[in-house]
Parts: C-alpha cells; structure tokens; sequence
C-alpha cells in the first residue's frame, strides 16, 4: 500500500507572504506620497492628503495585527488534517 | 512642491487667472467605487456572521481570512489613493500670458506643456451627455495656429465659463502685443520679455 508522507508546514508561512505584500504596498505607497510631495500644488490639502492616506494605513495594519495576535502561529498546515474536514464542521447552517 | 506664485518659467507680471482641476463627480466616481468595494465584502461577513465566526476560530482558515481581508482592503485603500492622486495632480493653470497643461498618467507618465496664450487660434467648450449637462462639467478644447496640435480640459466645472475667460484673455494678450509693437503670435513674447 502506497503511503503519502505527511508534511506539516507552520502556518507562519502565511506572514511570510503578506510580509512580501507589504514591501510592495510600502515601496508603492511611497512613491506615491514622493510624487504628491514632489509634483503636487503647495497647501494645506497637500499635507491633508497624505496624513489621511498614512493614517487609514496605520488603522488597517492596526486593525489586523489586533485580529491576528490570538492565533497560534506554530500550527502546522497538516496534509492528513486536510482530508478529515467535513462541510458541517466549515458550514454549520448545512 | 509647485506654488501657484512661483510657476515653472513665470515671466515678470504673469499671475495666474484660473487653475483648474477635473470636475468634483471624478471624486465622486472614487469615492463611490472604494464604498462599493468595501461593504461588500463587509455585508456579506456580516449576513453570513454565523459561518465567519466558525471559520475565524479556526486554526488554519482563521489568520488565512484575516491576512486575505487585510490584503484585499490594504489594495482598496491604495487603489482610492492612486486614483485620487491621479486626479489631483490632473492640473491646468491659466496665467495671463500663457496655458500650462499638467497631465499624470498612472504613476510613471507625466506630461508638462504650455503654450503662449498668442498662439492660441480657437477654444471650443464641449458638454456632452446628461451628467455632464446636470453638472455642468465638460470639456474645453484649445486649438492652436501651429503643428503642436491642442490642449485639452478634461472634465472641468463649467466649461463654457472657462472658454469665455480663455477667449478674453487672448484677445487681452493680442492686443497687448500689438500695442508693444510686436503684432505676432507666441515665440515673439520671448522677445519682449
């Protein structure tokens, strides 16, 4: 009988993605924030702008970091764990 | 950072008459997408609470949610702020001896023209459709004597106000040139100056 190896991965591997997804959020954004700083009209409606838009940002990454403390992070993503979900236990109204 | 007291090249006594930017309903149209794009996914967590909150506690699919939300929201929020951008770097400035034309494209096109109010030949004012007529928002076109082709105000609040101001102030400049004895169109001003 063929038996498939079981892999567990942590899954921090998840923040290792979003980790490159916000290099590229950051890297975007402040070439943004250089133009408007650069290019932009001089005025209250300048710094405005870029205040809102840093702020708002601060607040989601807020928002997130709140909701992903709780999790334990050094559970591993089991491939044998995979097959033993059955749809009541994601979708309890079925 | 531009000042609208210290433009690119100003001539002495050159003063900005209009500045100008695409009409408020572009604002709107970002506006009205980022709401679209963000209660709905919210709504739909929202009706459907029961589920979320069982895939939320659990230990896989809950953070794998969580970052996919962060993520979706973090690209809604930097997509409003790219567009916005887009808009309000969207500029035409009107002094009383020339047009500059400012125009971003995405965030690696930029296109900066001006054109000598002398040189201008014809300026059509262009409303076209319902919004644009309850808004009263459209475009200005502004033709010149040469090859460069036109200018054009995309969007703009009150089109044929602008038009009716550019025209004056052409004649304005014509008639100033030619008191000055110079009596040509566009490079001649180089000359003056």
């Amino acid at each position: 009988m063929f038996d498939l190896p079981n892999i567990d991965i942590p899954i921090i591997v998840f923040l290792i993605i979003y980790g490159a997804y916000m290099l590229f959020y950051v890297l975007y954004s402040l070439f943004n924030v250089y133009h408007l700083l650069k290019y932009g009209m001089y005025g209250f409606g300048l710094y405005l702008l870029v205040t809102v838009f840093t702020g708002g940002t601060i607040i989601l990454l807020a928002g997130s970091t709140y909701l992903l403390m709780d999790y334990d992070w050094s559970h591993p993503i089991s491939l044998d764990d995979t097959v033993k979900f059955y749809n009541e236990d994601l979708f309890p109204a079925l | 950072m531009m000042r609208l007291d210290h433009l690119p090249n100003q001539r002495t006594d050159e003063h900005v008459v209009l500045f100008l930017r695409r009409h408020w309903f572009a604002i709107l149209a970002i506006v009205s997408a980022f709401t679209l794009l963000t209660t709905l996914p919210i709504s739909i967590a929202w009706y459907f609470w029961d589920t979320v909150q069982v895939w939320l506690n659990h230990a896989v699919i809950g953070p794998l949610i969580v970052l996919l939300g962060s993520i979706y929201f973090l690209s809604i929020w930097l997509f409003a702020f790219l567009e916005f951008t887009d808009y309000y770097l969207d500029t035409w400035i009107i002094t009383n001896e020339r047009i500059i034309n400012i125009e971003q494209e995405g965030l690696f096109v930029r296109t900066a023209s001006e054109l000598d109010l002398a040189a201008v030949q014809d300026t059509t004012a262009e409303i076209r459709g319902i919004l644009q007529t309850l808004f009263t928002y459209g475009q200005v076109f502004v033709q010149t004597a040469g090859e460069k082709g036109r200018f054009h105000f995309k969007n703009i609040d009150n089109p044929e106000h602008v038009k009716e101001i550019v025209t004056e102030l052409v004649e304005e400049d014509k008639r100033r040139l030619s008191a000055l004895g110079a009596g040509g169109r566009g490079k001649i001003k180089s000359v003056i100056k």
